[in-house]
């Protein structure tokens, strides 16, 4: 029984990195119905970003985050004017949204994907960068008969913030409900005075805010840093977007938890090497079952 | 007519390699109301959208206050104070009618919404309602308290009563001249050529993409050809 307790408590956590990352995928498919395939590099770029503030600065772990969250901002903002501006001559919904518009970005953010990638590997090379010992989160904590790690609350804690702090930008800042109303409108958006370029690269530069922090938080829990960590945690997210409906952030959030306890109490069962089986046997069984998702059948977006 | 806070000339707009609007001449004067009728295709909506930046302007110009706004961003032309209720409503349907308001607010949300709700009483007991779970006329409300959430001088009004009951469609034209009477000017594309008329001031008969006739609302009333084929025979 502890042990399923224990697993419960993991699961959530990583659970909770997913949820960040794939509201990154959900915003932005929500705003221009494309897959960024270029988030996975932006929570690598996260937990790079975070190595080198601590490995030259060594400051508090808050100071880390809000500078990942910075540097997250930076490189979401870039990655639209890279990978998504260059392809959207024109801004109508039929054009926004359209079939060519997607293929022609998921190819380009594809790509830049694959550039980042290299770039850290040429940079860093292809070996774990560890994580300074003093900066890592993974100090065990007794709670009765489990034990779970500082990284674990940590985790938890920071990302329920995010999500709460999410919320709260959606539905009372400017720019939060002109992201929802593009995502849900965007012919209706431009009659009232949003600016729906600006309002993209605002999607943009939110996602990789969470996506980034995902990153440093998974880094620093596990101490190994290094190119290729956005993909398995990338391919999760996506899982958890399909799965929540595409578009639905709740959905998403609520997908991404059940992934991460189902991932973590799979190893009960079987290795732990098979616990990725699961995402992609729940991603076979959301497309044959819910093909809109599980909480896609209302559509609601963002 | 009065000094036009609104003048169209030589406006052409092109879809792919087809031109619609062929060189249209339109002036709207400040403070006035100006119906342009029309049958389906004409390009009356295209016309519209146009203004508000969303379609392209091929040639012309379309001044506003003076100033050329063809081919303006859309959210530069709503900041001058040119605010259009679409054709289709385009509310927000999965947002409150709080947040579909505070979104066309701008910075000026507060003090302006009391204005609204004043005119669309109906609205304020659904503030918390989502959008899409309106009726058409409450939508349609929705959809023109959103514009006037800016404070425009100027509103477009892009069909309006398509798709509502009669007593809706009353009542929605009764509002176009109460905002008119807070020196808003209006133009309104219409199919329901009998009420458009009726309030209009000025008037404007669209034919394959250019403007056929035009004067006074109370002579197009009359006149023979709009009879015909806008007010069903008999005036």
């Amino acid at each position: 029984m502890d042990f399923y307790l224990q697993q419960l408590a993991i699961g959530l956590s990583v659970g909770m990195t997913y949820a960040l990352i794939a509201i990154g995928f959900t915003l932005i498919f929500g705003v221009l119905n494309v897959v960024n395939f270029a988030h996975g590099e932006v929570y690598t770029i996260g937990a790079f970003a975070g190595l080198l503030v601590v490995t030259t600065f060594a400051p508090p772990l808050l100071a880390v985050l809000l500078a990942v969250l910075a540097v997250g901002a930076f490189v979401g903002v870039g990655l639209e004017r890279l990978a998504f501006r260059p392809f959207r001559r024109f801004s109508d919904e039929a054009s926004l949204k359209s079939r060519a518009m997607r293929e022609s970005t998921l190819m380009s953010s594809l790509a830049l994907s694959i550039i980042a990638r290299e770039a850290l590997e040429i940079a860093f090379g292809s070996r774990f960068q560890s994580v300074p010992v003093a900066a890592m989160i993974n100090q065990p904590i007794a709670l009765g008969p489990v034990t779970i790690t500082n990284g674990d609350l940590i985790i938890l804690g920071v990302a329920a913030l995010m999500l709460i702090g999410l919320q709260y930008v959606l539905r009372h800042t400017q720019v939060g409900l002109s992201i929802r109303a593009v995502s849900n409108n965007p012919l209706g958006a431009k009659y009232v005075g949003v600016d729906v370029d600006r309002t993209i690269v605002w999607t943009f530069a939110v996602g990789s805010m969470l996506g980034a922090v995902a990153g440093v938080l998974v880094g620093f829990y596990y101490g190994a840093i290094f190119a290729n960590m956005g993909f398995t945690p990338g391919v999760k997210a996506f899982v958890a977007m399909v799965m929540g409906g595409l578009s639905s952030i709740p959905g998403a959030v609520v997908c991404a938890l059940l992934l991460g306890v189902c991932e973590s109490l799979s190893t009960a069962f079987v290795s732990s090497v098979w616990s990725d089986m699961v995402a992609y046997g729940f991603l076979i069984v959301t497309l044959i079952f819910f093909p809109r998702g599980i909480f896609g059948g209302a559509r609601e977006r963002v | 007519m009065s000094a036009p806070i609104l003048s169209i000339s030589g406006l052409r707009v092109k879809m792919g390699a087809q031109e619609i609007l062929h060189g249209l001449d339109l002036a709207c004067g400040k403070g006035e109301i100006v119906a342009v009728l029309g049958a389906n295709g004409a390009g009356k909506t295209t016309l519209m959208r146009t203004i508000s930046g969303v379609y392209r302007a091929g040639a012309g110009a379309i001044r506003f206050e003076g100033e050329d706004i063809a081919n303006a961003r859309s959210h530069d032309i709503v900041r001058k104070g040119l605010l259009q209720a679409p054709e289709g409503r385009q509310i927000f349907s999965n947002m409150t009618v709080r947040e579909n308001l505070v979104l066309g607010g701008g910075a000026l949300r507060g003090a302006e919404m009391d204005r609204v709700l004043e005119l669309f009483p109906q609205l304020r007991d659904r503030l918390s309602q989502i959008a899409g779970s309106l009726s058409g006329g409450e939508q349609q409300m929705l959809c023109i308290g959103r514009a006037l959430m800016q404070r425009p001088r100027m509103l477009l009004l892009d069909e309006p009563s398509l798709g509502l009951a009669p007593k809706i469609v009353q009542l929605i034209f009764n509002l176009v001249t109460r905002i008119r009477e807070q020196g808003v000017s209006i133009l309104i594309v219409e199919q329901n050529a009998r009420a458009a008329l009726k309030v209009a001031d000025h008037a404007a008969v669209m034919e394959g993409g250019r403007i056929g006739l035009s004067g006074r609302a109370s002579e197009l009333a009359s006149d023979p050809r709009v009879v015909e084929l806008y007010l069903g025979g008999h005036a």
